[in-house]
C-alpha cells in the first residue's frame, strides 16, 4: 500500500490542475449556450425543409443538434483530446520516472515483487483517473443544469460523460505499454503529444480507407456521440475494441515489466 | 559548430517523425477535401446558416469551405497546433536538456562561453524548425494542387507557411525562454505546452464571444488567423511586428537569465 499513496501523493498536485482546468473550461463553454440558443432559431427551419436523407448523411438530428446535449457534444472532442493527454502522461510517467529518475534501483531493491509494484502503481494511476472522471461529470452536469433552457435526458448524458472514462482508460493503458517498451523515457510529454495527437490526425482518415474501418484505428472515433443521443447506448463492437487494446497493454505490460532486467544508475 | 552537428544529430529522429505526421495530416486532411467538394453543396450551403459558436468549434469559422483553399484554412489551423507544439518543445528541450541529463558538468566547463553554447543549440532548433517549415509547405502544394483541380493560387498558401514559420518561432521563443528562466529541468516543457494549449482555447473563446475581443493580443492563433490572411491576401503587419517584439524580448532574456543561473549538476 505504500506504493499506492506515494504515487498518489506524488501525483496530487498535477492531478488538481487537471481538474480545475476541466471544470473551468466545461462551465466557462457551456456559459455560451444561453446566447447560442437563441441564435439557432434560423438554422432550425432550414434545417427542417432539408429531406430527411440528407440530414441522415450530414448526421444531423433534429431533436438532439440544438438542444444543451448536442452543444456540450460539440466540445467533447476537444475535452477528449485534453483528457487523453493526462491520462497519456499519467500512464508513461508513473512507470518510467523511476528509471529516468534513478530510483528504480531503490524501489525495485525492497522486498516487493515487481507484480505488486506494478499493480500498486496501476492502481493509482486508476484511482487518479477515476476522480479526475467524477470531477469531469459532476462539472459537466452542474454547467448543464445551470444553462439548460429545456430539460435533457440524463441517461444519455451520462452515457456521453462516460466516454471520457473509456477513452483515458485507453491512453493509460497505452502509457503503461510505452512506457516499458522504450528503454528510457527522458521527456513524458515527448511521448504523450506526438501519440494522443497521431490518434486524432488517424481519425482524418476516413476518406481514405472507409469511414468504418477508420473507426476501429483510433478511440477518438469508438463513440459516436450522435448515436449514444439516438440509443442511450453504445456500440458493442467498439467497445469490445476498447477492451481488448486495454487488456492487451496491461498484460503486456505486466509481462515486461516482471522479466526486464532494470539496470541500476551508475 | 560541434553543438549544432551535435543537436541536429540528436534530434533527426524526431524530426523524422515529426515530419511523417505532418505529410501524413497534410495528405490525410487533403483527401477529405475532394469528398466534401464533389458531394457536399448542400452541406455547404447549410453550414453557412449555422450559428457561429457551431462554425467555430468546427474551426470553419469565416472560411468558405467550399473552395480549396478555404478548406485548406480549416487543415492550417491542426498544421499550426502539430507545428507550434514541435517548437515550443524543441525550443525548452535543447535547452534544459543538459540539466536534465546531467550532462550539464560535462558540456559546460568546455571552454566555450555559455552565450556560444545557447546559441549554437538555438540555430540547431531554428534549422530542425525551418525543416519541418519547408516539408510543410512543399507537401501542402502538392497535396493542393492534387486533390483541387485547377487550384492555381499558391502565393496564398505560402504567404499562410510564412504565418506558420512565424508562429513556429515564436513558440520556439517561448520554449527557450522558459527553459532559460526555470531551474526545475523538466517544467519548461510542460509549461510551454501548457500555454500553447491554453492560448489556442482562448483563440476559441474569443470567437465564441465578441465582448472578449479584447484578449486577441494575447493569443498568438489570432495573429495568423487563417480566415483573415484569406480574406485580407496578406499577413496583418501589426501582427507580424509583434511577434518580432515578443520574439526578440523572449531569446535576449533566454540569454540574460541563463548566463547567469546556477547550473544544476
Amino acid at each position: 500500500m505504500n506504493i499506492f499513496w506515494q504515487e498518489l501523493r506524488f501525483n496530487r498536485r498535477t492531478t488538481i490542475i487537471w481538474m480545475v482546468a476541466f471544470a473551468f473550461g466545461i462551465f466557462s463553454y457551456m456559459s455560451l449556450y444561453t446566447a447560442f440558443s437563441h441564435d439557432v432559431s434560423q438554422s432550425m427551419k432550414l434545417l427542417q425543409g432539408f429531406p430527411p436523407v440528407v440530414r441522415a448523411v450530414l448526421g444531423i438530428r433534429i431533436e438532439s443538434f440544438f438542444t444543451v446535449l448536442g452543444f456540450f457534444g460539440y466540445m467533447l472532442t476537444y475535452l477528449w483530446l485534453i483528457g487523453s493527454i493526462q491520462a497519456m502522461n499519467l500512464g508513461t510517467g508513473i512507470l518510467s520516472k523511476e528509471i529516468s529518475g534513478k530510483t528504480a534501483d531503490f524501489l525495485l531493491s525492497k522486498p516487493i515483487s515487481r507484480f505488486k509494484v506494478l499493480t500498486s502503481k496501476l492502481a493509482a494511476a486508476l484511482v487518479i483517473i477515476i476522480a479526475t472522471n467524477i470531477v469531469f461529470v459532476t462539472a459537466s452536469y452542474f454547467s448543464a443544469e445551470v444553462f439548460k433552457t429545456k430539460d435533457f435526458d440524463v441517461t444519455v448524458f451520462a452515457l456521453t460523460c462516460l466516454t471520457m472514462l473509456f477513452i483515458q482508460l485507453f491512453f493509460l493503458s497505452l502509457g503503461f505499454l510505452i512506457s516499458v517498451l522504450v528503454p528510457k523515457i527522458k521527456s513524458v510529454l515527448a511521448y504523450s503529444l506526438p501519440i494522443v495527437f497521431g490518434f486524432f490526425i488517424i481519425g482524418m482518415l476516413d476518406s481514405v480507407i472507409g469511414a468504418e474501418n477508420a473507426r476501429y484505428l483510433t478511440p477518438f472515433k469508438y463513440f459516436d456521440v450522435g448515436y449514444i443521443a439516438l440509443h442511450s447506448a453504445y456500440e458493442w463492437r467498439f467497445l469490445l475494441t476498447e477492451a481488448l487494446v486495454v487488456i492487451v497493454c496491461v498484460v503486456v505490460t505486466y509481462i515486461i515489466f516482471t522479466r526486464r532486467d532494470i539496470q541500476a544508475p551508475v | 559548430m560541434n553543438i549544432i552537428f551535435r543537436e541536429i544529430r540528436a534530434h533527426y529522429k524526431g524530426l523524422i517523425g515529426w515530419s511523417a505526421g505532418m505529410l501524413f495530416l497534410v495528405i490525410a486532411g487533403m483527401a477529405k477535401f475532394s469528398a466534401i467538394a464533389s458531394g457536399g453543396q448542400q452541406a455547404i450551403q447549410l453550414f453557412k446558416t449555422f450559428p457561429k459558436p457551431v462554425l467555430v468549434i468546427a474551426g470553419i469559422n469565416g472560411l468558405d469551405v467550399g473552395t480549396a483553399i478555404g478548406y485548406f484554412g480549416v487543415l492550417y489551423l491542426y498544421i499550426l497546433l502539430l507545428a507550434t507544439i514541435h517548437a515550443a518543445m524543441i525550443g525548452a528541450e535543447i535547452i534544459s536538456k543538459e540539466e536534465r541529463d546531467r550532462t550539464s558538468e560535462f558540456l559546460y566547463p568546455k571552454p566555450i562561453s555559455r552565450s556560444k553554447i545557447v546559441t549554437e543549440k538555438l540555430i540547431a532548433a531554428i534549422i530542425n524548425i525551418i525543416i519541418l517549415n519547408l516539408i510543410t509547405t512543399v507537401s501542402s502544394i502538392l497535396a493542393v494542387s492534387f486533390y483541387a483541380k485547377n487550384f492555381s493560387n499558391n502565393n496564398m498558401i505560402l504567404t499562410l507557411m510564412i504565418g506558420l514559420f512565424i508562429m513556429q518561432i515564436l513558440f520556439f521563443a517561448l520554449g527557450s525562454v522558459l527553459a532559460g528562466v526555470f531551474k526545475n529541468p523538466k517544467l519548461p516543457t510542460v509549461v510551454a505546452t501548457a500555454i500553447l494549449l491554453v492560448t489556442y482555447i482562448i483563440w476559441v473563446i474569443v470567437d465564441l464571444n465578441s465582448k472578449l475581443d479584447f484578449l486577441k493580443y494575447v493569443t498568438p492563433f489570432k495573429y495568423f488567423d487563417a480566415s483573415v490572411i484569406i480574406n485580407d491576401g496578406h499577413l496583418d503587419p501589426l501582427y507580424i511586428a509583434l511577434s518580432s517584439v515578443i520574439i526578440v524580448i523572449f531569446i535576449t532574456t533566454t540569454y540574460i537569465f541563463f548566463n547567469r543561473r546556477d547550473l544544476k549538476v
